[in-house]
């Protein structure tokens, strides 16, 4: 019997994902799997309860992307109720979202992917971590925590919270922005598009071509790819068609409420959570030399169904990106790069919302009525594709409720990148920290 | 207000997922101390949910930095009896190499341990002893655990 490596927690207070890799006798990988834990019953739980009160509760699925639940949620509720929330609520779910998400997408560069970067995926666990970043660039340290700052400061004052939001609501949003507030957010989203600019330069410059070696071997899979684009087929993270796009880049629309039609929920015996597939790909198989049915949601997903980014300077960085990597771009680590183009798109869309004046409207709410009805709610969280898919009865109570989350759409591919870097690394039994923290690093560019 | 994390010098952080029954314990004793208690002016108590890494990460770089941190928190620990109310050192739990793979999986007490270590927080972590974590969702905490909301307020009250 060959032995297992196990990368996992020491603790259970928080942190239950888990990596095992099966050595051979020979001391070659065998098989590996990954491993994560889900809170289940939740369609239970939510049996029953009104539907509008649906965007408060799914807050507390998860400690770090609220807004995005947030807002599929009032999503599915906006369907179910069969109303259309008035263009202002819009805009303004939209400048929640596009806000919530720089900090969400600067914390992930700055503290869980750089330290791999610019410190070194080799170095000792002590001084590969935020500590270390300290240390290493201390200036930007500085920089990362007043913008983050300013990014929850521009939720609370005006949404009132941002960590278990109440903003939002089925029919649009519980109030308007006046003109006062709108002059006060405006440059404070100038201030954080600047700093996106010198995030997305700062990698390019310094981080990104140290490891363009390990971002061509590292991880590397040939999957399709699943985001939402609008009617001009450029990235959106917050309406529009979801795209599945095939591993050659060939790709099919549907709706949200389509979503059924294309894709399946396989179970594997090993993992409570489920693998969603391409149902029309001819099967399921987690095959790394032949794939069937895997595709990919989050960063690079996204970047790579849009034909486009929805803003100038996004753009400008999405055509140098596909000028170096091509589209559909396959590399896992591109992952890191996909998503300091979306932060850049992030920032300047709450700037662009910001100087529309049309976000001052106070009409920012339709009335709903109880019906009985489907409805799916779907945004672009920050780590994937996120459907709400709820159904009521004639007092508007919830009978059924299907959620599919980002980081499930990904639990396919994250298993055959792991399986690929491990073995891409780990050769005759030989391995070491670093060589285990490479096959992590797989895991962490999906930041699952 | 999250905002004010850095204007104040006590912070208490109630975390844990009020959708999972004792686990909530944490957003139950922040919720008391605001309703029910006068909190002094330089402390903050915020109901971290289950984000409390984020905030973490932010106080590790920052330059302002609280005096103390309070982390009030549910856990499952061998030889307590369910409500118990008991501090933790952080340096009592291992921090070896653990699993950073992401912003839903990087461990907290590798994070507290840090700041600890590298930045003279006092960190005192409140916890309280379960009684049942339920395998699905379910709202509400068990009768012991709710009975000691109110001792872990008093407990943080003296303390700060």
């Amino acid at each position: 019997m060959g032995k297992v490596i196990n990368i996992q927690p020491v603790t259970r207070i928080e942190g239950h994902a888990k990596v095992a890799i099966h050595l051979d006798d020979a001391g070659n990988v065998a098989d590996t799997k990954f491993h994560v834990q889900t809170l289940r019953g939740f369609e239970k739980f939510c049996e029953g309860r009104p539907a509008e009160e649906m965007p408060r509760i799914v807050c507390h699925i998860c400690g770090i992307c609220p807004w995005a639940h947030h807002l599929a949620s009032s999503k599915a509720g906006d369907a179910v109720f069969g109303v259309t929330p008035p263009p202002a609520a819009v805009k303004l779910r939209r400048l929640m979202q596009n806000i919530a998400y720089v900090s969400d997408k600067i914390l992930h560069f700055y503290f869980l992917a750089a330290p791999d970067f610019v410190i070194g995926p080799d170095a000792d666990y002590s001084v590969r971590n935020v500590v270390g970043i300290v240390g290493a660039a201390p200036d930007i340290a500085k920089q990362v925590v007043h913008y983050r700052h300013l990014g929850a400061q521009m939720l609370e004052h005006f949404a009132g919270r941002a960590i278990h939001p109440t903003f939002s609501l089925p029919g649009g949003v519980s109030k308007p922005m006046n003109e006062a507030e709108r002059q006060e957010m405006l440059p404070q989203a100038k201030e954080l598009l600047e700093f996106a600019k010198f995030t997305i330069k700062f990698a390019k410059e310094n981080v990104f071509p140290k490891y363009l070696d390990a971002i061509q071997k590292l991880g590397v899979i040939k999957v399709g790819y699943l985001g939402t684009v609008n009617d001009e087929g450029a990235l959106d993270f917050y309406d529009g068609k979801l795209r599945l796009m095939q591993p050659d880049g060939a790709f099919e629309e549907f709706t949200y409420e389509q979503y059924t039609d294309f894709i399946g929920e396989h179970v594997e015996p090993w993992s409570y959570q489920k693998f969603p597939y391409a149902k029309k790909w001819g099967g399921f198989a987690l095959d790394l030399e032949n794939p069937k049915g895997v595709y990919r949601t989050n960063t690079l997903a996204r970047i790579n169904v849009a034909d486009k980014m929805k803003t100038p300077l996004a753009q400008a960085e999405l055509e140098e990106f596909r000028a170096a990597f091509g589209r559909p771009a396959h590399q896992t680590l591109l992952y890191h790069y996909a998503r300091l183009i979306e932060l850049v798109q992030c920032a300047e869309e709450a700037v662009q919302l910001l100087e529309d004046p049309e976000i001052t409207s106070p009409e920012v709410r339709t009335k709903i009525e109880p019906r009985e009805a489907r409805g799916v709610g779907c945004v672009e969280a920050p780590r994937g594709t996120l459907i709400h898919d709820y159904e009521t009865d004639k007092d508007g109570l919830i009978k059924s409720v299907n959620l599919i989350v980002g980081t499930t759409h990904n639990n396919a591919a994250i298993n055959l990148s792991v399986n690929q870097a491990a073995k891409e690394t780990i050769k005759g039994g030989n391995y070491d920290q670093g060589i285990l923290n490479k096959v992590e690093m797989a895991v962490r560019a999906y930041d699952p | 207000m999250l905002s004010e994390i850095f204007d104040k010098s006590i912070l208490i952080f109630g975390c844990g997922n009020i959708l999972l029954g004792d686990d909530g314990f944490g957003p139950a004793v922040v919720k008391r101390l605001n309703d029910n208690h006068a909190l002094p002016e330089h402390a903050l108590a915020l109901d971290m949910g289950t984000g409390v890494r984020e905030v973490l990460f932010d106080l590790i770089l920052s330059e302002s930095k609280p005096e103390k941190i309070i982390i009030v928190d549910a856990v499952d620990h061998p030889g307590r009896q369910p409500g118990e109310v008991f501090e933790i050192a952080v340096e009592d739990i291992p921090a070896k190499k653990i699993a950073d793979f992401s912003l839903h999986q990087f461990p907290t007490v590798n994070m507290l341990k840090e700041l600890k270590d590298h930045t003279g927080i006092d960190i005192t972590i409140l916890a309280a002893q379960v009684q049942e974590i339920p395998e699905e969702l379910r709202e509400g905490l068990t009768p012991p655990l709710a009975a000691a909301v109110e001792e872990a307020c008093r407990r943080i009250l003296r303390n700060i």
